[in-house]
């Protein structure tokens, strides 16, 4: 990796670290081994919305042209969300594509997620399936959001109708993750989401 | 589930065109920077004829061109062109103008406040402004060849271009007021700024030249050689009025630097 891209991040983190939101435990950096390449975000689920209590996992890796590309940001930790893959956790935002600028520093796309996570943008879809429930049926998007929060994200809101409908694909012998997945996609739909699954 | 989820609709086929699109760019990026300098060596406008060899209208204009400028350097094509052209120009303009160096030293050295209080994150700011800095202390050196060499380093020269967007963009935010009226589309002056200025790779239009020039007080002369009737290649000063020290040469979508005879 290039000097410039070690220097700027060995600085970033600095930054990171004696920032006031990592006090409040919102957002955080590690590293992954000894390189700078390769890093760890974390985000804390925004207060009012379906990722409340949940800690969102991020894997970001540094390109060597950094800060003049952006980081490569993904969700590890599954999340439903209209503007993040719920199958790769990939991210659709301005600021990771070609909005990317060099003053801007991984804590301005920890704080920007944060942001995007509050207020998504459903007509510039990284998900369409999850961006057509937000804004056709924005009550299951938020019990479902939430759902997932719970179950991937440590939240704190078990959803147990949710669950005896999984249980019951899971009795059908479809895997968890997917039953919840085809439901999800379906609204919690159980004849919808098994016809799919058996077609 | 996987695989069903991801073909039914995960990702609008719009999205994944766009990565293609993206990767295509990288690899037009990368053929161009494997083959252009960031800043060329000198040569002689006649270069020029070859890329227009059936075209007299570009013909006429290099040969107007060739009159009143005695030579070019050229500025790789990555979307940086004018910023990149315009820092070499006038730093090699400065190495012989000892007292506007020093006065453009100072304006330098203030203008990291400045931009800090525009709301720029501090320390990157800082890391830009002190590279910058390396780079103009290195006029006062006087060394052509050094300063030549470090505007072929990509680190370096990508930090100038950085710095100079961001005192572009700076300028359009403090004059918001009057820069509004020439921004396209429905959009403010910070969002302009977000996307068009601070981004690398973008690139510049007049508003650029007009707010960089204004803020660093430096006349610039663009000569644009287009499919326009006029026989010569059209003359614009940017701040209007202002003895020119920069000279450049606009072909559609593109900078290079003229040296005036």
């Amino acid at each position: 990796m290039n000097n410039i891209a070690t220097q700027r991040i060995k600085r970033e983190f600095k930054e990171v670290i004696k920032s006031e939101e990592l006090a409040k435990c919102s957002i955080k950096v590690d590293l992954i081994g000894d390189s700078y390449t390769e890093l760890k975000g974390e985000i804390a689920g925004p207060p009012d919305t379906p990722y409340e209590g949940g800690t969102f996992f991020l894997e970001i890796k540094v390109p060597e042209t950094y800060p003049f590309n952006p980081p490569k940001v993904r969700f590890m930790t599954k999340i439903w969300h209209p503007n993040i893959s719920s199958v790769t956790g990939a991210i659709c935002l301005d600021i990771l594509k070609d909005q990317w600028a060099a003053a801007m520093t991984l804590r301005t796309v920890l704080l920007s997620l944060q942001a995007l996570m509050a207020a998504a943008e459903p007509d510039d879809p990284q998900d369409a399936v999850v961006a057509k429930q937000y804004k056709e049926y924005p009550e299951i998007f938020a019990k479902t959001a939430s759902h997932w929060t719970n179950v991937y994200a440590g939240g704190p809101n078990k959803n147990s109708e949710f669950d005896t409908k999984i249980q019951r694909l899971i009795d059908m012998g479809i895997e968890r993750d997917q039953a919840r997945g085809a439901l999800s996609t379906y609204n919690w739909d159980l004849e919808r989401a098994t016809e799919q699954l058996f077609s | 589930m996987d695989n069903n989820h991801e073909t039914t609709a995960t990702k609008p086929e719009g999205l994944e065109q766009d990565e293609l699109i993206i990767q295509q760019h990288r690899e037009i990026e990368k053929e161009i920077s494997d083959s252009i300098l960031l800043i060329g060596q000198k040569e002689e406008l006649t270069s020029l004829e070859t890329e227009y060899i059936n075209d007299p209208v570009y013909l006429t204009k290099i040969q107007d061109l060739n009159k009143k400028y005695k030579c070019m350097r050229r500025a790789r094509p990555d979307g940086n062109c004018f910023f990149r052209s315009f820092a070499f120009a006038y730093f090699e303009y400065l190495m012989d103008h000892n007292e506007e160096y020093k006065h453009f030293k100072e304006r330098a050295l203030k203008s990291k406040d400045e931009l800090i209080s525009c709301g720029f994150t501090q320390f990157t700011l800082e890391d830009f402004h002190d590279t910058f800095m390396e780079v103009v202390n290195l006029i006062g050196e006087g060394q052509h060849e050094k300063l030549y060499d470090t505007f072929n380093m990509q680190g370096y020269s990508d930090y100038v271009v950085v710095y100079l967007r961001l005192i572009t963009s700076g300028q359009l935010q403090k004059d918001a007021e009057f820069y509004k009226h020439f921004i396209e589309g429905d959009r403010t002056v910070v969002e302009f700024c977000h996307q068009e200025v601070e981004p690398m790779f973008k690139e510049s239009d007049h508003i650029h030249i007009i707010a960089l020039s204004t803020a660093l007080n430096v006349g610039v002369r663009v000569r644009y050689m287009d499919r326009g009737e006029s026989s010569e290649a059209i003359a614009h000063d940017f701040p209007e009025g202002s003895p020119v020290c920069v000279h450049l040469l606009y072909r559609p979508g593109h900078y290079d630097i003229l040296y005036s005879r």
